[in-house]
């Protein structure tokens, strides 16, 4: 018993915590809990949790993306321009596919030019960025009058909005790819020792492109479902983004070191940040104590996870 | 050494530690007199990392005591172990390489004069420490510039300025060359003459009797024995390492098939020059040399690890352009990495995905992998290789070194190769599973299998290979034959200019 509660307690902390901080709020608001905050919050965690998903696979093989701010506004950008020419489906396709390139991009700057992904992505952080200014001259791209771009934003299924649906979709999608395909297997090798995976025959660089052009099209999604949401789109959006991703991946209990992924627990990693923002603001806390809290909570959240003396029997016990 | 002048200067009462479903340490006894060497050996899993990390104030014990002259004594972090004067030497260094000699040597209780630290004093005291080991290294240094086994002497001369009294040093030499070990075993035993009692903890028997008073042999978390080195031989501490007899000597006599591998004048950056030599099925083909000599650049060339400037390669009459890993592998060429954590094993992924991440594509239906071919495919390698472990899903970092040496032979055995390079094949391995992947390779190259073997340990080359070649300064100065191979022969070749 005691076993198996500390197990449970390594592989679900998160969903225990998402689970109280849940109780928490809505004993403290009721609002809370209705149904329309309820899709809300789980909407505003999508959005995060889109990106996110990518995130896992770059952090689950031993690097980081820090661009994916920049390519999140660049493909809004992209996405807005091409609406008039090539309507709105095409117009998403493209997106995905312009972040899935600047991916790409960072990828071979890493194999190719052995720049480490933090620098390389750092980079390309500003160079993005630069583009997508250069690209709208500045200006604000809108698509008012034209809600066709509403439907990565809106309802969609049974009353559910699309952000909820394409986040649970890419999380099923992804981890199916991590667990059970060959190409999973080798970005969880590349995490888990580089030179070792290379002797064995991985072919490291490819499954490098192959993470960040995901990392990218994901980066590209969420900020479309950003724009679409505002119905613009410009250079500035998303700015922070890729800090959010990366917190979401690690509350949700990918080890930064590499080697392992949940999507899971990055889903559940963004629902609990965007449960508290949302607690928040019912609470009425002035927006900037959020960030402030945010922050405190999410230290506090990794500091519980990785004390290495902190078990949930020994916790038990003490109350007993 | 006369054991009646030398008190008991740290001892250890009925030391159990329990781990989930592990006993590890089991009501353990052990004595350290001061101003002996005391050596301590066992099996990977015997229970000596386990009480070495008691004494460091790693772990608590479950039951037992620790006594130091006499007081019992609890540790609550190592920064206790150190105060209370017990320096521990661990494999992996506790050093900063960016940061000077002197400053890794002071780390933590710098010398400070009005608040700042105190360069001149701190440089001085380092240098004293280090001419007690009689090395001579300008404390300025930055770490990261100095060798392997200087970088040793440095946390050697730490334990000195921590004025420790003990000093357990675990797996001491498992990086340095020849010479280099003849130098740390000296300093131990000078060590001891100055009063201060050493734990030696090694796999290396040969070191142990060379440079222990006496020697305590571990097995399955238990004391087995202790006795000084002078009532003991190598085979008595074997047997009650391992509880059975352990086969040595020369490699069992050999059938060659026809020449699958031909090199012809390789030439590899500034390290190798027109080696040449060819390689029959079912032979074993040693490349000795000192450090530095080529023999390591030549297995790594191959394997497509380091650029090959000039030479010919021919694998089965096909000639073969090599300049990556996947490449070789594909070619049917594997390899065992001579430095199992950093370049072997997938410490995060199972036993089973350790052996097979390399024929995953074989192993595929539609775009995943199929979970039965995989399961049956990692059982049949288990089983061949006599793999240790509670299950195939076990993570391969919870494997002793042995079974998880096996583990990334089996990975290489699964690649299908028809030439095996083997590079420090039982480097960090225990002596029980050391026989076993001897045994082992023995029968794979009966079968068929190729082998091109580099390893610094003599003896294991005697062991294993029917034909040698030595290296030296990147070329092949001598190529000896069965009977010919002996550890004299082999170094007068490695040692000639």
């Amino acid at each position: 018993m005691k076993n198996f509660l500390n197990k449970f307690w390594k592989s679900y902390s998160i969903a225990v915590v998402v689970l109280t901080v849940g109780l928490v709020l809505s004993f403290l608001t009721p609002r809370f809990l209705k149904f329309d905050n309820l899709l809300n919050v789980m909407t505003n965690a999508s959005l995060v949790a889109i990106v996110g998903l990518g995130m896992t696979l770059a952090i689950a093989s031993g690097n980081f993306d820090l661009s994916v701010g920049s390519t999140a506004a660049f493909a809004g950008c992209i996405a807005f321009s091409l609406v008039p020419h090539i309507g709105v489906p095409a117009s998403i396709l493209a997106g995905v596919i312009a972040g899935a390139v600047v991916g790409l991009i960072n990828g071979l700057i890493i194999t190719e030019l052995r720049v480490p992904a933090f620098i390389a992505t750092l980079g390309m952080f500003t160079i993005v960025r630069g583009a997508a200014l250069m690209y709208t001259d500045g200006k604000d791209l809108t698509l008012f009058g034209q809600t066709g771009f509403k439907v990565l934003s809106g309802e969609y299924l049974l009353g559910i909005p699309t952000p909820i649906l394409l986040a649970i979709g890419i999380a099923i999608l992804l981890g199916f790819m991590v667990s059970q395909t060959r190409f999973g297997r080798h970005i969880l090798a590349l995490g888990s020792n580089f030179p070792a995976a290379q002797r064995s025959g991985v072919p490291t660089s490819r499954i490098i492109w192959g993470i960040f052009s995901i990392v990218g099209a994901t980066a590209a999604l969420s900020g479309m479902i950003l724009s679409s949401q505002v119905l613009t789109a410009n250079a500035r959006l998303a700015t922070g983004l890729e800090l959010s991703a990366i917190a979401v991946v690690v509350l949700g209990g990918t080890a930064l070191a590499g080697g392992q992924a949940t999507m899971v627990g990055t889903l559940l990693g963004a629902l609990l940040i965007a449960m508290i923002n949302n607690g928040l603001n019912l609470l009425n806390v002035p927006i900037f104590y959020q960030e402030l809290t945010v922050g405190v909570l999410m230290l506090g959240a990794l500091a519980i996870k990785m004390s290495k003396g902190f078990k949930l029997s020994t916790l038990l016990r003490r109350q007993a | 050494m006369n054991e009646n002048n030398h008190r008991v200067l740290l001892e250890v009462q009925k030391l159990t530690r329990r781990f989930p479903g592990v006993l590890a340490l089991n009501n353990v006894d052990f004595d350290l007199r001061s101003g002996e060497v005391h050596a301590l050996v066992g099996e990977n899993g015997a229970g000596k990392s386990t009480m070495i990390n008691i004494l460091a104030g790693v772990l608590s014990p479950s039951s037992g005591s620790v006594l130091l002259d006499g007081t019992p004594i609890v540790f609550h972090n190592p920064a206790d172990a150190q105060h209370a004067g017990i320096s521990v030497i661990f494999q992996e260094f506790n050093l900063v390489p960016q940061l000077s000699v002197a400053e890794n040597i002071f780390i933590n209780r710098e010398p400070t004069r009005n608040g700042l630290i105190d360069w001149e004093k701190m440089n001085r005291h380092s240098k004293e420490a280090l001419k007690r080991l009689e090395i001579d290294i300008d404390p300025r240094l930055p770490l990261s510039s100095l060798s392997v086994a200087q970088q040793q002497l440095v946390e050697i001369a730490r334990a000195l300025a921590f004025d420790a009294r003990v000093i357990v040093m675990d797996e001491p030499t498992a990086a340095l060359s020849e010479h280099e070990v003849d130098r740390l075993l000296d300093i131990a035993r000078s060590l001891a003459k100055d009063g201060v009692g050493v734990i030696y903890v090694s796999h290396k028997l040969e070191e142990v009797f060379k440079v222990a008073d006496r020697i305590t042999v571990m097995r399955d978390g238990t004391h087995i024995l202790t006795d000084s080195t002078a009532n003991l031989d190598e085979d008595k501490v074997i047997y009650a390492m391992v509880g059975r007899a352990l086969i040595h000597g020369r490699c069992p006599d050999r059938s060659f098939g026809e020449i699958v591998l031909t090199v012809k004048d390789l030439a590899v950056e500034d390290s190798v020059h027109n080696v040449s030599f060819e390689l029959r099925a079912g032979e074993i083909l040693g490349l000795a040399g000192l450090m530095g000599s080529g023999a390591t650049d030549v297995i790594e060339a191959l394997f497509g690890l380091r650029d090959a400037k000039a030479g010919e390669i021919n694998l089965q009459g096909k000639a073969l352009a090599i300049d990556n890993p996947r490449n070789a592998i594909r070619s049917r060429l594997g390899y065992v990495p001579d430095d199992r954590n950093k370049a072997g094993s997938l410490p995060d992924l199972s036993v089973k995905q350790n052996i097979t991440i390399g024929i995953l594509g074989r192993l595929r239906r539609f775009f995943w992998i199929d979970r039965k071919q995989e399961q049956g495919s990692a059982e049949t390698y288990r089983e061949k290789l006599n793999v240790r472990c509670s299950s195939l899903n076990q993570r391969i970092s919870n494997l002793s070194g042995g079974n998880q040496q096996k583990v990334v032979l089996a990975r290489a055995l699964a690649e299908d190769c028809k030439v095996l390079l083997l590079a420090e094949p039982t480097r960090g391995v225990d002596v029980g599973a050391k026989a076993e992947i001897y045994i082992l390779i023995d029968t794979l190259v009966e079968s068929g299998l190729a082998v091109l073997l580099e390893s610094s340990e003599l003896p294991e080359i005697i062991r294993l290979a029917n034909r040698v070649l030595v290296f030296a300064s990147g070329q092949i100065r001598g190529e000896l034959t069965g009977e010919e191979i002996t550890q004299e022969s082999v170094m007068a070749l490695a040692t000639r200019v």
